[in-house]
Formats: structure tokens, C-alpha cells, sequence
């Protein structure tokens, strides 16, 4: 006898099930935290005027295409798809002190709205991925080699 | 910092990763995926959907060569954004050890999705 492997949809709903249970990251929850989280970068003196070039008058539809990317990447929904690699490289004032305010203010956010577990899963999420873009825009390879070399012990 | 596909994925293909992937960074070859390091946000969505355990981020200790493999096929295979059909005889391949070196295949995949333009 051999046990059928769950479907790929099965297999999604426990990975999801998990995560809802462990951190209680939900749909509503993604929405709070990014409506609020926006609420704060737009009043920010450091990174608000970066978003009012970029967004202008269009903060609806960024709002709706946060909460997508937020709720593919902590609920694994799929509804976001596009390329945020592409749209920072073209931000050409951005520097490493603003993803830095981002960040800041994203786990303020996420300690603000969420529980403990679901806050650090945020959190973690936020870090990694601001570190990739930055990687991206701000390469420079000598200081990757070494962050490498840290990363593994080597020195 | 970017996830990578490894030996896993050779002849199984699942594709359960081009699903969840909010960015669109998964190339096709013919028997495996790779991911494009510079278009990978390092999310971290694919890793756990991959029924071979296949993915990998690449702070791993010992996956450098996979990190340069997967840097060389994303840049020579078409993009891979819709989900195909997996090979019949997936289950069969699935936790088979030391695929590379007879099974690796760098002809380029056929499940002709509609590829996005590269990225400048």
C-alpha cells in the first residue's frame, strides 16, 4: 500500500493552516498592518516626501497593491505578481538611511497591530526582503564578499 | 541574499513554486527550475511549497555551485510565470540522491507560459 501524496492544494492549505496557527497572521491583519504602515510613512519628515514623488495622488491602488504583495508573501494567496526589483532600481535618490526608516517603522507598525509571533513573522519577512533590494541598488562587491565571509565564519 | 534550486528539483519539477512566487523569478529548463538571483526578493514563499525540498536560501553552507547554476539557466531559459504540467514520473525521481551529473538537462523547458520582459 502506499499513501497518496496530498494534493498541491492540500499541501498550500497546511502550510497556510501552520502559519495561521503559529502566528495568527491572517487576511485582516496584513490589511491593518499595511493601512496603518502607510498611514505612518506618509507623515514621515525621512521617507514620506520619497513615496509622495513615487505615488503622488495614487495611494488607493498602492494600498491594494501592498495588502496583494503582503498577503502573498504571509499567506502564500498569490495574488500579488510584479516586479519590485525593477521599480526601485529606477528610484535613484533612495539610499540605505531611508530603508533603514522603513524598517523602522514597519516593526513599530507590526508591534503596534499584531501578537508577539506575528509580528516577528512580519518582521522577518520586512528584513529579508529590504536587505535583497538593497543588495540590488546599493551592491558593492567587496562588502558583499565580506558580509559573506562573516555570514559563514570565514575570515 | 536569494533562494536557490537545487539537485531536488531535477526530473521532478513540480512547479508548485511559480504559483506563490510574487515576483515572477523562477526560469525553465527542461527537467528543473532555476531562480534568477537578481529578480529574487528572498521572500522566502517558495520554500516551503516545494514537495522535494528543493529550494534552498543560499546562506546554506555548500550550495555556492547551485548559486551559480541558478544565475547561469535563468539567464539562458525562458521565464516561467503559470504553473505546467509536472512529469508523469515525478514521484519517482522525488529524493532520488546525485542527479546532476547524468540527469540535468540544460536544454531550455516548453511549458509555454508567457514570459515578462528581462529585467535593464
Amino acid at each position: 500500500m502506499t499513501t497518496a501524496l496530498p494534493s498541491r492544494s492540500e499541501r498550500r492549505a497546511q502550510i497556510v493552516q501552520t502559519v495561521v496557527e503559529k502566528t495568527g497572521v491572517d487576511e485582516d491583519m496584513v490589511r491593518r498592518v499595511v493601512h496603518a504602515f502607510y498611514a505612518k510613512v506618509r507623515l514621515d519628515p525621512h521617507i514620506g516626501p520619497i513615496f509622495a514623488r513615487v505615488i503622488g495622488q495614487d495611494w488607493d491602488p498602492h494600498l491594494v497593491k501592498m495588502c496583494d504583495f503582503w498577503s502573498s508573501v504571509m499567506l502564500m494567496s498569490g495574488r500579488y505578481k510584479g516586479n519590485p526589483m525593477v521599480a526601485h532600481l529606477r528610484l535613484k535618490s533612495v539610499r540605505p538611511d531611508h530603508f533603514e526608516r522603513w524598517l523602522e517603522l514597519f516593526r513599530q507598525t507590526a508591534s503596534e497591530i499584531c501578537p508577539p509571533e506575528a509580528a516577528v513573522a512580519f518582521v522577518m519577512r520586512a528584513d529579508n526582503i529590504a536587505s535583497s533590494l538593497q543588495l540590488a541598488m546599493f551592491y558593492r562587491p567587496a562588502e558583499r564578499l565580506q558580509a559573506n565571509s562573516a555570514q559563514h565564519g570565514v575570515t | 541574499m536569494t533562494y536557490v534550486v537545487t539537485e531536488a528539483c531535477i526530473k521532478c519539477k513540480y512547479m508548485d513554486c511559480v504559483e506563490v512566487c510574487p515576483v515572477d523569478c523562477f526560469y525553465e529548463g527542461e527537467n528543473m527550475l532555476v531562480i534568477h538571483p537578481d529578480e529574487c526578493i528572498d521572500c522566502g514563499v517558495c520554500e516551503p511549497e516545494c514537495p522535494a525540498e528543493a529550494i534552498k536560501p543560499d546562506s546554506e553552507l555548500g550550495l555556492e555551485q547551485w548559486l551559480t547554476r541558478n544565475a547561469e539557466y535563468a539567464k539562458k531559459w525562458p521565464n516561467i510565470a503559470t504553473k505546467g504540467i509536472p512529469p508523469r514520473d515525478a514521484a519517482t525521481w522525488d529524493g532520488v540522491p546525485s542527479k546532476f551529473p547524468e540527469h540535468f538537462s540544460e536544454q531550455p523547458g516548453s511549458s509555454h507560459n508567457e514570459s515578462k520582459p528581462r529585467a535593464a
